[in-house]
């Protein structure tokens, strides 16, 4: 037999009787050390756990997850070929695409070529052309020309047959006798020249 | 303030007639309840700092982000341990 | 105990309002079959859930596009091999994808009923999956370090890493002998156990916040409406969980991953 004596409130004395078994003294708190430690890992659950994580870890090592594995290699490994085919696909296209953009450069160069010659042809043929017809142009202007002074040359002798005629005959009738040809027609010319330039 | 002086009287009455068993269990409650706040403020300072560094880091370097991500968690883990023992401190005091 | 004490001193009889129920009636189930309780189903159901998402994935064709069950394990893989392996290990560590998926899996599926309607208890909220794990993950590393550097050299980098000066040894060698041999797998069990107990043990914090403001049986026309809030901070709280579900597993085998990269290529 245990007592407790306490003293409450100055004259109040409560006392307290427990049994001194072997029990008695945890019998206080005995609600909250009903078993164990909460902390203390309850050997079942551990046992179940173990067994239960490595039966898991069995089965997903040899079984499963190589399975898993395997399509998403195989998957990854397609989408790569396809990748490969697709960037070869794409490179051919991409030669292709070149030798058809060499293939026009040359049939450009080529026909500027073909252009230029015929430039140059057309710009010979026409300064040919502009030449003949500068030297046809040429010749008519001189043969005109030359007919031009022929008839002045004409007229003009003309004109000194009859001046020499005129002074001929007022010589005659003013001094009675007709005058040397050869003095009149010196005469005349002498001054056909003075007024012509004149 | 009233309130306050009455549970005062009452932990001293309760203390007074408490056995030596339930007056251990008492200040273990209490002790419990300490230990676990002052175990809580180092790691709360220490995580904050560790975030607001990542997060300093991640925008400096967006590229470096997963990188400094799994860092930060790893930080975390060993900074938050601390806090954990004193909760597992807190358990063992105030049920053990 | 005293909260009970306090309420019979403050004048309220016990059982009314709020009180939170002993730690061992959360977390210790009965067992429904001798050996067999609640954790364990959950812990059993999710190797078998994962089995049979990789079985039903392995069993369609890969070479299609994938879809459904068989495009969701792919992201799991793609996810482990590029997330955690690349991040981790870099290329050489991808012969430890199917031991990090399976890892990653199991520890995420026994996180998430603590956030599922009428189960609610992640199984890793026990100590007994999370320890088991990490007793696995220190043979693991352990034993990839002394298969790939010998018995001698895994120790010899282990307690002398290189590049630190001479005198240092006294202080680094008890340090590190520590910190990878008992710090490591203490503190990743740790870590897995305590993160879900402390989510699980808010959860059911706002739970019965929540029920005992709705069930109030005096001032009903001022505490019944107040009791959304709880309920609210529940809802928000259990998506919470659902991250922290995710980043849990994610730390874990993150982690491995970093300790068994550390053990295959010892640091220069």
């Amino acid at each position: 037999m245990r007592v407790h004596v306490t003293t409450l409130q100055g004259g109040l004395v409560q006392v307290r009787v427990a049994a001194e078994t072997a029990e008695g003294g945890t019998e206080a708190s005995a609600a909250e050390t009903t078993g164990p430690n909460p902390i203390a890992p309850e050997s079942k659950e551990l046992i179940w756990g173990a067994g239960s994580f490595l039966v898991f870890l069995v089965i997903m090592r040899v079984f499963l997850f190589p399975r898993i594995k395997k399509g998403m290699d195989a998957r990854y490994n397609g989408i790569r070929e396809d990748f490969e085919s697709a960037d070869s696909t794409r490179s051919a296209a991409k030669s292709d695409v070149s030798k058809y953009e060499a293939e026009i450069a040359t049939v450009r160069s080529e026909a500027a070529a073909r252009v230029d010659k015929a430039r140059q042809t057309l710009d010979q043929e026409r300064s040919s052309k502009i030449a003949e017809a500068n030297a046809r142009i040429a010749t008519k202007r001189a043969a005109a020309e030359a007919e031009l002074e022929a008839a002045r040359n004409a007229v003009r002798d003309q004109v000194a047959a009859a001046v020499a005629s005129v002074t001929e005959h007022t010589t005659q009738l003013a001094v009675g006798k007709s005058p040397d040809a050869s003095v009149v027609q010196k005469a005349v010319q002498q001054v056909m020249q003075t007024g012509a330039r004149s | 303030m009233e309130a306050l002086t009455r549970i005062a009287h009452a932990s001293i009455r309760v203390a007074a007639e408490l056995t030596p068993a339930e007056a251990k269990a008492n200040a273990a409650a209490q002790m419990a309840g300490l230990a676990y706040g002052l175990a809580a403020i180092g790691p709360g300072i220490g995580i904050g700092m560790i975030f607001g560094k990542a997060i300093e880091a991640m925008a400096r370097q967006p590229e470096s982000a997963g990188m400094v991500r799994t860092t930060m968690f790893l930080g975390v883990a060993f900074t938050e341990a601390l806090a954990l023992i004193g909760f597992v401190a807190f358990i063992l005091l105030k049920f053990a | 105990m005293f909260s009970n004490q306090i309420a019979v001193i403050l004048g309220e009889s016990v059982g009314r309002g709020f009180s939170f129920p002993p730690i061992n009636t959360i977390l210790r189930w009965k067992d429904v079959v001798p050996g067999i309780n609640k954790v364990v189903i959950i812990a059993i159901l999710s190797a078998l859930i994962g089995t049979m998402l990789f079985l039903v994935a392995s069993l369609k064709d890969g070479r299609k596009a994938p879809k459904g069950s068989r495009n969701l394990a792919e992201i799991i893989v793609e996810f482990v091999e590029k997330n955690i392996i690349m991040e981790t290990m870099g290329k050489s560590g991808m012969g430890w994808t199917p031991f990090l998926l399976t890892m990653f899996v199991f520890i995420y599926l026994c996180n998430l009923p603590g956030i599922i309607p009428f189960i609610q208890m992640p199984a890793t909220a026990r100590m007994g999956i999370p320890a088991f794990m990490a007793l696995l993950v220190w043979v693991v590393f352990n034993a990839t370090g002394i298969k790939h550097q010998g018995l001698f050299g895994y120790f010899k980098n282990v307690l002398f890493p290189p590049g630190v000066p001479k005198a240092l040894y006294i202080l680094v060698t008890p340090i590190e002998l520590i910190s990878t041999l008992v710090v490591r797998p203490f503190s990743l069990a740790v870590r897995l156990f305590a993160n879900m107990l402390a989510g699980h043990l808010l959860l059911v914090i706002f739970a019965l916040l929540t029920q005992s403001l709705i069930q109030a049986e005096t001032q009903r026309f001022f505490l019944v409406p107040i009791g959304i809030l709880p309920f609210a901070l529940l809802i928000f709280l259990t998506g919470f969980e659902i991250l922290v579900a995710f980043l849990q597993a994610y730390i874990f085998t993150v982690l491995t991953a970093v300790y068994i990269g550390g053990a295959t290529h010892p640091e220069h």
